[in-house]
């Protein structure tokens, strides 16, 4: 009988020190408890997709070659046709849907972590990227995936849902949202994190939202918002005054006289002082941009890149078109990092460091925002620096734009208009290649003609066109969000 | 001279007796009258009795011969009673009786020293007058005893007046009183009743069968080995209902896919759980069913019974409902195998010797549908017509055979000799493609040879009442089938155990073995989503090779050399590069256990068992310097080379250099170590007590902690010169692109397995006709993550059984001897594959070209899933045993009845949370199925015995609830693919419409329904695909018969399989190169318009043409259609055998108990299989790497028992 006793009681101590024992973790997984661990999470915070080749195939950057390669990624979305695919074909929108909400969860398990720290202050540089960066992935997909900013609807127009939990089981449901909930959001993870980021704390700066990177993106915000002076505020907090030509892309210098993989080593690397912030995107679109039907062609060799501009004359950037036809004329700005699946094995998954914001666009920001506050004035000082590093031999004499160029160039439009006008239409060149177009064409609802080359097929893409908005992914509708109108 | 004998036997029994009860007799009369006595005088006898005469009113009775009257005795000087007074008369000898008025004199027989003897003798079987091994003979009453060996002999030391008792499990128990004698042969007979006291070994328990309620299946050890076979888990096939073995390879190491029942999990391992006496034995590496085929190195660790020597083996027994495997809970899902080992037998040593030298026969072309080379080269020459083998692409194609090698020559130019390698003349170029043409290389000839493989086991069991001991050791050596391929392997095995005293027992158990293995060098598969396609680099299976290399090409040059072909621009030759290119494995596998049993009182037991495990294994990959895949690394022979060897480096701070050799020097030195650590502890109680005959009970209950701990460890080593000396030359250069290409040259991985477990069974009986049964299991494991909550989970079943022959309604019938009925329901459970019911993170380096640009980054590989739980499924289980004419016909039927639920499989989720695909307990499956098992001693005399077996097991499954939608690709793969209302696994085909009649391309339904010869693999619209079946057999089953005439022993396996569909292997492409070996098919292709009606063997397209389908992949979807299915049903004679043993009289001479030979051949015949697979084996896809088919194979086995 004592030895039952005995038993049970070790049995009852065996059951006490089950729950050690079972703590366990059954592999080497680690575990999100330190400071230094918080900021590697964020290294994840950025989407690792590509939205380049969606989006410049539905900009006007985009004609057909006539070619004979056809492929879904580009023709279905220069065809304005819903990419009604798996979330993991990489170059679609519901891959790019996905790697933003994933950046999004590393974001908020970074930022659940810090609020249940006892020494927050430690993680205070942390918390401001985290917000930043869950503020741009959230911007990003409502821009593509809802329609544009506008004031008088924004109330009522559905977003997109806003994370700001981390997911803890599978069922979990969301909600769409309005894009004023969606923008307030994001001001405000926007004005909390900037403060807070602190640039030394970074590893690798150019991967990550330093100072200079959150007040860029802070500028593109709020031109979509159009709150022009927070725009004007914001990149000069990023560059202040003229110090912005100094980190202009060298087009008329170094950049020209490269060869053809030195100027493209170059475009995407971090000490290009142009790229504010990159981020590593699984992508094809580094081999594959010059080859696919719909880009680059020859008609827009000579009005986007020629002299289709107020000077009358090309940028430095067309003499840099490489390609021996038009089939493949490319301007040289991606380099692919292939990651093997095994040491040597042929196949593993391309990536390309995608400039996710630049200088230039800063540029052309506050440029934009001078013109719609009236200050043209300055926004031709601004477009002058840019094109200080765009014009072939540069004179600072000669070289100049003038109010009256643009005006001339422009005719029957206002002095603003005219050069909002002028600052788009460099805005196009400089971002061939980079889907940026397709931002501006939504924004300020800019129609499109999409035309076979045969001249037969003709998709005109209206300023209220639904097929504006890119349809939310197959899965997410299922899941109960309402669809995109069509 | 029986008769006499038992007589004899019983006339001295009574004897014995009587003297027994007259001695107690006796003494409790002294008892009673206790008195005092005043004095003695000497007295004769004969006056001393005839005063007693007086005194008492009695006469005297005794035979004067024996009794001397006028010897003197001490007499009373004064009478008291008639039974004191009588006493001094037992002093002298003399024993008295009292019988009324007579009192009846015998001389006493006198107690003697009893004398130690030796007695000898055998023991029969009463039936057949068949000797009978392992009966246990034991001295009554003393700790003494032996028993028979093989021929049924026995000799035993006993006390001259012993008793000897006979006693063996299905016999009645006889006993035998010595009497002096020296040699006693006894007969004993067959007991039925005791047949059904038979125990069950649940790994846990030994349970009475009458309370034993569950479907299990026991085989003998000695029963299923399979001489030559030496993995034990290969030993089950055909053997067991609704247990299916597949060999999906050969190569000694790795298992084959064993399913009990079927499948249970959408994506978990599906492999039932082993035991070895008692403890679960982990597998080093966990591979599931599905990686088995992968052909990995790591396939070779994957089967940790390979470490077992199959003489060892004493018995399995095969848990398969609910009931059975109840005391395994949360982990026997999938059934559960229970091997116990051999123990030491009391008695005096046994020594056995076994050998097996098998040797295994070449594959040949005869068996594979493979063109020859005239055949061959006239489909080159098409595919040279059509514009494939143009100068310019051809000389420099990375991978090529003849041509490649022709444009090669001619463009070679000696400047000595002034002459080009070869003219490039019609002429010149006509004689050097004959050469190719005539030469029908035969590969399977040069990769194979008919091999020796030697397997030898020793063993010693010998014991006492007090000890016992078992030692093994054994020794394989297989020097190689295929080139590259050898194996060694050493067991050794002790298992003692120990009486310490009447209630404590202890055991030790101790096992080892060491394995030395070589295969060919392999690297891992790796699937290639975007070519649909699984790859492999530099795989040079040779098997594989031979199956798929052209045999226009040739090994050997004209002058006998070995001759060379272009691989990844570098020289190949397949001899060269198995003696160039070659896996090391080394494992050590240890094993120390001990138990130990307290009686604490007569019906309550404690056990205590633990155990530890230690294995440490070891795979050296070594690339010399001439092999392929290190001269690939130094091909840089012009800028066209440069550019495109892929194995060059090119520097990303440098744009514009073009890419540089990065392993100058030596080749590669790649090892990958795995280590497990495990240990067991288990503590149980065992209450067993029968209570007024009638009610039988046993409660037990357990607790029990199980830790496992794995590492992984792997290194690449660049540079290593081993015809140098073996020093290391590394350039900084290939460390720097593996790190620029984010590939570790090092690595180490851990997994850590904790399991604790709370259990309690009750068992009840009632006059063991009806039976009742529960069991509860609490069940707690760390491997779903860290989460209080989904770590635990209970599992629970009931199930009865009523023996319906102890009913006396059955008594007056002797057909059926043995009828049971058997009911089961409950709730088993296993571990799914996920683990993420906490946060699962993991970092890794940031993925960006420059080094300066690459952080530490941490990823979120999953994230929390609150809800995980194991995997569940609810069993319904009737089984049905019957015994006719004593057990001579018996039949076993179980059928069964399967609800999966929580069942864990991937999800796409809107991917808002963060994480698009999800793993999650949400998919059902129910699978259904019956189990027949017939056995028959069909004859037993003295000469003749024939006995039979006869089983199959029947399931079928279907995915009741599956959210995840599969794509077109996903289902149409030769691994199947889990689809709601389907099978888990089936098998799905694009439909082919037929040939287009201009092209001869071949057309399909597309995802639209329309018929085009494009069809977008990727697409989810899948309702035009057509169902073929299941990728997993339904029917499975094995019919095995042994007939033995005199000392001959004759016996015959049959295994077969069906209700399975199997994809052909991928052959067709839009074009071919001058390697591949294109199947006969290709000699009915289309080539003319009209063609198409008689054929569906698509055309050769032209390089013009093919340009058209760019985009469109006709021949690869071709490869997935319903052309290229074929039914995976055989029936195959598994293995025959024809065994010899020496009678006892040849034993006598050469001095030893036992002797047999035998003649076995596995895998023998094939004798059905479908005709579309010409031959080939259909359980055996080519995998490559180090995956084998099983070959066939003769065996000469050689068994001695001293």
């Amino acid at each position: 009988m004592k030895k039952i006793i005995y038993l049970s009681i070790l049995t009852a101590l065996s059951l006490v020190s089950c729950k050690k024992f079972l703590d366990q973790q059954p592999d080497d997984r680690t575990e999100l408890n330190s400071a230094v661990k918080v900021a590697e999470v964020l290294a994840s915070a950025y989407p690792h997709g590509n939205y380049i080749p969606f989006t410049e195939a539905m900009s006007d950057n985009a004609d057909d070659k006539n070619t004979t390669s056809r492929d879904n990624k580009n023709s279905l979305p220069w065809q304005y046709k819903d990419q009604e695919v798996n979330g993991d074909e990489i170059d679609t929108p519901p891959f790019y849907w996905n790697e933003c909400y994933r950046a999004i969860s590393a974001a908020n398990a970074a930022l659940e972590t810090i609020a249940n720290a006892s020494n927050p202050q430690e993680y205070s540089a942390s918390k401001g990227e985290a917000l930043v960066a869950r503020a741009y992935a959230h911007f990003m997909l409502v821009t593509l995936f809802s329609k544009s900013y506008n004031p008088a609807t924004a109330s009522s127009d559905p977003g997109i849902p806003y994370v700001t939990k981390l997911e803890k089981s599978v069922d979990s449901k969301y909600e769409r949202g309005t894009i004023a909930f969606v923008y307030e959001q994001i001001e405000k993870d926007l004005i909390e994190g900037i403060p807070l980021i602190q640039d030394n704390t970074y590893k690798v700066p150019k991967y990550h939202f330093t100072t200079v990177a959150a007040h860029a993106f802070a500028a593109r915000f709020y031109l979509f918002k159009r709150d022009y002076q927070k725009v004007i505020d914001h990149s000069e907090l990023t560059f202040p005054g003229s110090s912005i030509v100094n980190s202009l892309r060298e087009w008329n210098t170094t950049y020209t006289n490269s060869t053809y993989y030195v100027l493209q080593a170059q475009y995407t690397n971090s000490i290009e002082p142009a790229n504010l912030l990159l981020a590593e995107a699984n992508t094809v679109w580094g081999r594959s941009y010059a080859g696919y039907n719909y880009g680059l062609n020859t008609n827009l060799l000579f009005s986007v890149m020629g002299s289709a501009n107020p000077l009358g004359y090309a940028l430095v950037m067309q003499s840099n078109i490489y390609g021996s036809g038009p089939e493949v004329y490319n301007i040289p700005k991606f380099v692919e990092h292939f990651v093997k699946e095994s040491i040597s094995a042929n196949f593993g998954d391309p990536y390309n460091m995608i400039p996710l914001l630049t200088a230039e666009e800063v540029l052309f920001n506050r440029a934009e925002a001078f013109a719609r506050l009236g200050n043209n004035a300055a926004a031709l000082i601004n477009i002058n620096a840019y094109l200080s590093k765009r014009i072939e031999a540069y004179s600072p004499v000669s070289d100049v734009l003038t109010q009256e160029m643009v005006t001339d160039y422009y005719e029957g439009q206002s002095v603003t208009d005219a050069v909002i006008s002028t600052i788009l239409n460099f805005k196009r060149g400089e971002y061939m290649h980079e889907g940026l177009r397709w931002f501006d064409v939504v924004r300020l609802k800019i129609p499109i003609v999409h035309k076979s080359f045969d001249n037969k097929v003709t998709i005109t893409l209206g300023p209220d066109d639904p097929r504006r908005v890119i349809q939310i992914p197959k899965e997410s509708i299922t899941l109960g969000l309402a669809p995109n109108p069509r | 001279m029986e008769k006499n004998y038992k007589k004899n036997i019983r006339r001295l029994k009574y004897t014995f007796i009587g003297v027994f009860f007259c001695a107690l007799f006796c003494v409790s009369l002294v008892n009673a009258e206790s008195i005092q006595r005043s004095g003695f005088r000497a007295e004769r006898l004969d006056s001393y009795l005839r005063k007693i005469e007086l005194a008492y009113q009695v006469s005297f009775v005794y035979d004067a011969t024996q009794i001397n009257k006028a010897m003197s005795i001490e007499a009373p000087l004064k009478l008291v009673s008639i039974n004191s007074d009588l006493e001094p008369l037992r002093s002298k000898g003399i024993s008295y009786n009292i019988v009324g008025k007579q009192v009846i004199l015998k001389k006493a027989i006198k107690a003697v020293a009893a004398k130690d003897i030796t007695v000898k003798g055998r023991v029969r079987s009463t039936k057949d007058s068949q000797p009978i091994p392992g009966v246990s003979i034991r001295e009554k009453g003393v700790a003494n005893g032996t028993s028979t060996g093989v021929d049924g002999e026995y000799q035993i030391t006993v006390k001259e007046g012993a008793t000897l008792v006979y006693s063996a499990i299905g016999y009645k128990t006889v006993e035998m009183v010595v009497n002096g004698r020296t040699a006693i042969d006894v007969s004993i007979e067959d007991d039925v009743s005791q047949l059904k006291e038979v125990t069950i070994s649940t790994g846990y328990q030994v349970l009475n069968k009458k309370l034993f309620t569950g479907a299990a299946t026991t085989l003998k050890g000695s029963d299923v080995k399979q001489d030559g076979i030496v993995d034990v888990s290969r030993m089950l096939e055909g053997r067991a209902a609704g247990v299916s073995v597949s060999n999906v390879s050969g190569t000694f190491g790795s298992a084959p896919k064993i399913r009990i029942r079927g499948a249970t999990s959408i994506t978990g391992e599906n492999k039932p759980l082993w035991v070895v006496d008692g403890v679960i034995l982990e597998d080093i590496v966990n591979i599931s069913n599905e990686q088995l085929s992968t052909g990995d190195a790591s396939t070779l660790i994957g089967s940790s019974v390979a470490g077992i020597n199959s003489d060892d083996i004493e018995s399995f027994q095969i848990l398969k409902d609910a009931s059975a495997t109840a005391q395994y809970g949360a982990r026997a899902m999938n059934g559960v195998i229970v091997i116990t080992t051999k123990k030491g037998r009391v008695g005096k040593p046994v020594i056995s010797y076994t050998g097996n030298f098998s040797t295994y026969l070449k594959p040949s072309y005869d068996n594979f549908n493979i063109m020859n080379s005239n055949d061959q080269m006239s489909v080159y020459s098409e595919l040279e017509r059509k514009g494939w083998f143009n100068h310019a692409t051809t000389s420099r194609a990375s991978d090529g055979g003849v041509f490649t090698k022709m444009y090669q020559l001619i463009n070679t130019y000696d400047q000595t000799s002034g002459n080009f390698g070869l003219a490039n003349t019609p002429a010149a170029r006509s004689t050097y493609l004959q050469r190719y043409a005539q030469t029908n290389t035969d590969w399977f000839d040069i990769l194979f040879k008919n091999s020796l493989l030697q397997e030898h086991s020793v063993s010693i069991s010998s014991g006492t009442d007090k000890s016992q001991l078992y030692i093994s050791t054994s020794y394989l050596n297989d020097n190689g089938w295929a080139q590259g391929n050898s194996v060694e392997r050493y067991t050794a095995n002790v298992n003692a155990t120990f009486q310490l005293s009447n209630s404590v027992t202890a055991s030790i158990l101790t096992t080892g073995a060491i394995r030395d293995q070589k295969a060919p060098g392999t690297v891992g598969r790796v699937s290639n989503p975007v070519e649909g396609r699984y790859s492999r680099d530099f795989d040079i299976n040779p098997f594989s090779y031979a199956l798929n290399t052209s045999r226009t090409m040739t090994a050997f040059n004209e002058d006998g050399s070995r001759e060379s072909f272009t691989r990844n621009f570098a020289p190949f030759n397949i001899l060269n590069e198995l003696d160039n290119n070659t896996l090391d494995l080394s494992l050590l596998d240890f094993k120390l256990q001990g138990g130990l049993g307290i009686k604490i009182t007569k019906d309550l037991k404690y056990d205590l068992l633990g155990s530890l495990r230690y294995v440490k294994s070891g795979q050296e990959h070594k690339v010399r310097e001439n092999a392929n895949m290190a001269m690939a690394y130094r091909a840089n022979g012009d800028s066209y080379i440069q550019e495109n060897n892929r194995f060059l480096y090119r520097n990303p701070d440098d744009p514009e250099a073009q890419p540089v050799v990065v392993l100058p020097y030596g080749g590669f030195y790649n090892t990958t170590d795995d280590f497990l650590k495990t240990y067991m502890v288990r503590n149980s109680l065992e209450y067993n007590k029968t209570f007024n005959e009638d009610h039988i009970v046993n409660v037990y209950g357990t607790q029990e902690m199980r830790i496992a701990n794995r590492q992984v460890r792997n290194m690449i080593g660049y540079g290593f010169q081993y015809d140098k000396g073996g020093i290391p030359f590394v350039d900084p250069n290939i460390v720097k692109q593996a790190v620029e290409s984010n590939l570790n040259y090092y690595g180490m991985q851990n997994k850590y397995d904790r399991f604790a477990a709370f259990m309690m069974r009750g068992a009840y009986s009632y006059k063991g006709k009806y039976s009742f049964n529960a069991t509860g299991r609490y069940d707690g494991s760390n491997k779903l993550g860290r989460s209080n909550t989904a770590r635990w989970l209970p599992t629970w079943n009931v199930s009865g059984a009523w023996n319906v022959d102890t009913e006396n309604f059955m008594q007056n019938q002797n057909v059926v001897s043995r009828l049971t009925l058997r009911g089961t329901y409950g709730l088993t459970a296993s571990l799914g594959s996920a683990s993420n019911s906490s946060l699962v993170l993991r970092n890794g380096s940031a993925l960006r070209p420059y080094l300066s640009e690459v952080e530490s980054v941490m990823n979120i590989i999953s994230l929390e899933n609150s809800d995980l739980t194991w995997e569940k499924q609810y069993e319904t289980n009737i089984g049905l045993d019957v015994g006719f004419l004593s057990d001579r016909l018996t039949l076993t039927v179980d059928a069964y009845k399967r609800n999966g639920f929580d069942l864990i499989s991937p999800i796409r989720t809107s991917g808002i949370g963060g994480q698009y695909i999800k793993d999650a307990n949400y998919a059902d499956m129910k699978s259904k199925g019956l189990e027949v098992t017939i056995g028959g001693d069909i004859m037993k005399s003295k000469d003749w015995s024939w006995k039979t077996n006869f089983n199959f097991g029947y399931n079928e499954n279907k995915v009741t609830n599956l959210k995840g939608v599969p794509t077109i690709f996903d289902l149409v793969g030769s691994d199947g693919a889990a689809r709601e209302g389907f099978p888990y696994r089936g098998l799905y085909s694009l439909v082919l419409t037929g040939l287009n009649a201009q092209t001869g391309i071949p057309e399909f339904i597309n995802q639209e329904g329309e018929t085009s010869n494009d069809v977008y693999l990727q697409s989810d619209k899948t309702e035009f695909l057509k169902y073929e079946g299941p990728i997993d057999p339904k029917l499975t089953g094995g019919f095995y018969n042994t007939v033995r005439f005199k000392a001959f022993t004759f016996s015959a396996l049959f295994t077969f399989s069906a209700g399975n569909k199997i994809r052909l292997n991928p052959i067709f492409a839009n074009s071919y190169s001058d390697l591949d070996a294109t199947p006969n098919e290709f000699k009915n292709r289309w080539s003319l318009p009209g063609d198409e009606l008689v054929t569906n063997i698509p055309s050769i397209v032209d390089r013009a043409s093919s340009n058209d389908l760019s985009g469109t992949y006709p021949y690869n979807n071709y490869n997935y259609s319903t052309a290229r299915v074929a039914d995976g049903g055989f029936i195959r004679l598994k293995q025959v055998s024809l065994s010899y043993s020496l009678t006892p009289t040849m034993l006598k001479r050469i001095g030893v108990n036992n002797a047999s030979l035998s003649v076995v051949g596995n895998n023998f015949w094939l004798i059905y299989s479908d005709k579309k697979l010409y031959g080939q084996d259909p359980e055996f896809f080519s995998s490559g790497g180090v995956a084998l088919p099983i070959p066939r194979q003769y065996t000469l086995s050689l068994k001695i028992g001293i």
